[in-house]
């Protein structure tokens, strides 16, 4: 049985303005888990909790398999880093980063600065040592504080949107950097974020929350591909979400009616379905979606004839968005692909989508929407 | 060009701040320098520069120890009756120094705490004890005030990161809040001195302002006032001008070097 690195049980917390309910989360050791959620949803206040600076009024927290839900956060183990750095301004680079190994160090002086040199090395602000934290830059604040956090070789680390506060290319040097020093220290982390490329980039696991919930939680792939409900599909972009009708089965296949007379296909396990009629909500991600001129002959189960109804561009990107009966189905395409099918708004076009790709929710009344 | 406003604004603050001026001023220029030397020389200017020396000192370096823990715990716990009790704190400086005077004088009198404390031996009304308790009670909500600011200015997450890097409750109190608070630290001591060396009121109701006994610059200032001793009142009042000016100049330091 593999013992768990963190184990969160019934975790509740009431900060009069803002409760935490019920929060369960599971971490392995060395596991990279992503925080999501909209703002507000309790995400940091979770982080705090786990570093000790909330106290729970129900559950328990588990680091190692011992209770740690009373301890005082300096006797836990874990580092937290922050969105603004939060580098105490009375110290320079050195200091700063130098600060908790001191007292781990117990005032042991001899190894200190080798090993502030050696960690400012691996995140490049070894020149930076003296430095005033007042002159540096977004990406070597957040380097230095990273650093902080990492000599002191945490068992768990906690990152509060480490990298939203600085430019984009700095993000996408820091989060290469950092994923490669965490790597190296094989330290667990457990990093919120606003930002879907970190969750590609760096999670293994991810947990979606929303008022002070845990929605769902699993792997990158569980999470946004089989979201539980309509608010993580919509979060993690699956704008294709229906409320549909399970009317019958072939084999392992489901066949769902959606709005009267559409009929889609899917090979998704729903447990909540027996030979009766079983009102479902169903979930498509935009990228599964092929558009075509013509219908063709494929493995692929589902195929269904509309009209392009609106289509806008983001980023690198066309949204095309194709009516097909009442229902509006969302799709993405590259603007090349886009040229070279003829798509305009008004074309008739063919939406194709494995039944592989078509993820069954349970159905909630104050879920549907489309 | 500068609008109407503008010109009546400065106008305002140009006009009254001369008055200001000129009152302040006017202390320097009625006595004849020979009197100013004479009486800043005289025993009585002497010892009452000591007394108030030595009782600010005390007072101040007492309103601090106890200010910085009570400002801390307004700032940071929670705790039953704490909106009572930054009330109460914040009532002195709504009201007349005279009243805060009388209340001390009835507290440590005969009748309430002067009873209890008068049987292990300790004075409070007419001693110097009583000039330092007058100057504490004129100076602490002031200095309070002053430190609660600067501690809720001061973002909690620094202590979270301090306390998740290894380091205790008062240990990050002690190295990172405090520093983290020195310019405020610096701004209430500076306040702090200044009320105690100018508590005048509750000095002379609590400690009875007697000649050559209880009697601080304020006092010296009041008494000579009465007798018709010009020299001496003025004289006094123009060492507490200057003493004032000191405590600006130091303040306006701090603050110039806080601006860099």
């Amino acid at each position: 049985m593999i013992r768990l690195f963190l184990d969160i049980k019934d975790l509740s917390v009431d900060l009069e303005e803002f409760h935490l309910q019920n929060i369960n989360l599971q971490i392995e050791e060395g596991d990279y888990q992503v925080l999501i959620g909209p703002t507000g949803s309790g995400k940091s206040v979770l982080l705090e909790t786990i570093a000790g600076f909330y106290k729970p009024y129900h559950g328990k927290i588990l680091l190692e398999g011992k209770n740690i839900t009373s301890l005082n956060p300096e006797d836990r183990g874990i580092s937290i880093v922050y969105q603004d750095y939060v580098l105490f301004p009375h110290m320079n680079v050195f200091e700063n980063i130098a600060y908790g190994l001191k007292k781990k160090n117990n005032g042991n002086e001899s190894s200190l600065e080798s090993s502030v040199y050696e960690m400012a090395e691996k995140l490049k602000i070894d020149h930076l040592l003296k430095r005033d934290t007042r002159t540096l830059s977004g990406g070597e604040m957040q380097r230095t504080a990273i650093a902080r956090s990492l000599i002191v070789e945490p068992k768990l680390l906690l990152m509060d949107e480490p990298f939203s506060a600085v430019d984009v290319n700095t993000h996408a040097h820091l989060t290469t950097l950092i994923k490669n020093v965490i790597e190296e220290y094989q330290t667990t982390c457990i990093h919120v974020t606003h930002d879907f490329n970190d969750v590609y980039n760096l999670a293994e696991r991810v947990a979606v929350m929303k008022d002070g919930k845990i929605l769902q939680q699993g792997t990158l792939h569980d999470v946004f591909s089989r979201p539980s409900d309509n608010f993580v599909a919509k979060f993690v972009g699956v704008h294709n979400v229906f409320q549909g009708e399970i009317i019958g089965h072939d084999k392992s296949i489901l066949k769902i009616k959606i709005n009267h007379d559409i009929i889609i296909h899917s090979s998704d396990v729903f447990e909540h379905y027996s030979s009766k009629k079983t009102d479902v909500m169903v979930a498509i991600r935009p990228e599964s979606i092929i558009f075509s001129n013509e219908p063709f002959i494929s493995s692929v189960r589902n195929q269904l004839k509309g009209v392009v109804r609106d289509m806008f561009e983001v980023g690198h990107t066309v949204w095309i968005e194709v009516q097909v009966g009442d229902v509006t189905f969302r799709g993405v395409l590259t603007p090349n692909s886009c040229e070279s099918l003829g798509i305009k708004i008004g074309k008739e076009i063919y939406l194709s989508f494995k039944s592989l790709n078509v993820n069954l929710m349970e159905y909630h009344n104050d879920d549907y929407s489309t | 060009m500068k609008s109407k406003m503008e010109i009546s604004f400065i106008s305002i603050a140009i006009f009254f701040t001369l008055i200001l001026f000129l009152a302040v001023g006017s202390l320097f220029i009625i006595p004849s320098f020979q009197g100013f030397i004479d009486s800043i020389l005289s025993e009585e200017m002497i010892g009452a520069f000591k007394l108030t020396v030595y009782t600010a000192a005390i007072s101040s370096v007492l309103v601090m120890l106890v200010a910085i823990p009570t400002a801390y715990s307004l700032s940071r716990y929670s705790f039953p009756l704490k909106t009572i009790i930054k009330s109460i704190l914040d009532l002195p400086m709504a009201f007349p120094e005279i009243v805060l005077g009388l209340a001390l004088l009835m507290l440590f009198g005969n009748n309430v705490l002067g009873g209890f404390l008068e049987k292990f031996g300790i004075q409070i009304v007419f001693t110097v004890t009583g000039i330092i308790v007058a100057q504490f009670f004129v100076a602490f909500p002031f200095a309070v005030r002053i430190l609660y600011s600067t501690f809720n200015y001061i973002d909690t997450r620094y202590e979270f990161v301090s306390r998740s890097l290894g380091y205790s409750e008062f240990e990050t109190f002690y190295s990172v809040t405090l520093p983290l608070s020195k310019d405020g630290i610096f701004a209430s001591g500076v306040v702090t001195i200044a009320r105690c060396i100018g508590a005048f009121i509750a000095v002379l109701f609590l400690a009875g302002g007697t000649y050559m006994k209880t009697e601080t610059l304020p006092i010296t200032l009041y008494l000579n006032l009465s007798f018709g001793n010009f020299d001496m009142a003025l004289s006094a009042g123009i060492v507490l001008v200057i003493i004032s000016f000191i405590a600006i100049a130091v303040l306006e330091k701090y603050g110039k070097e806080k601006a860099l």
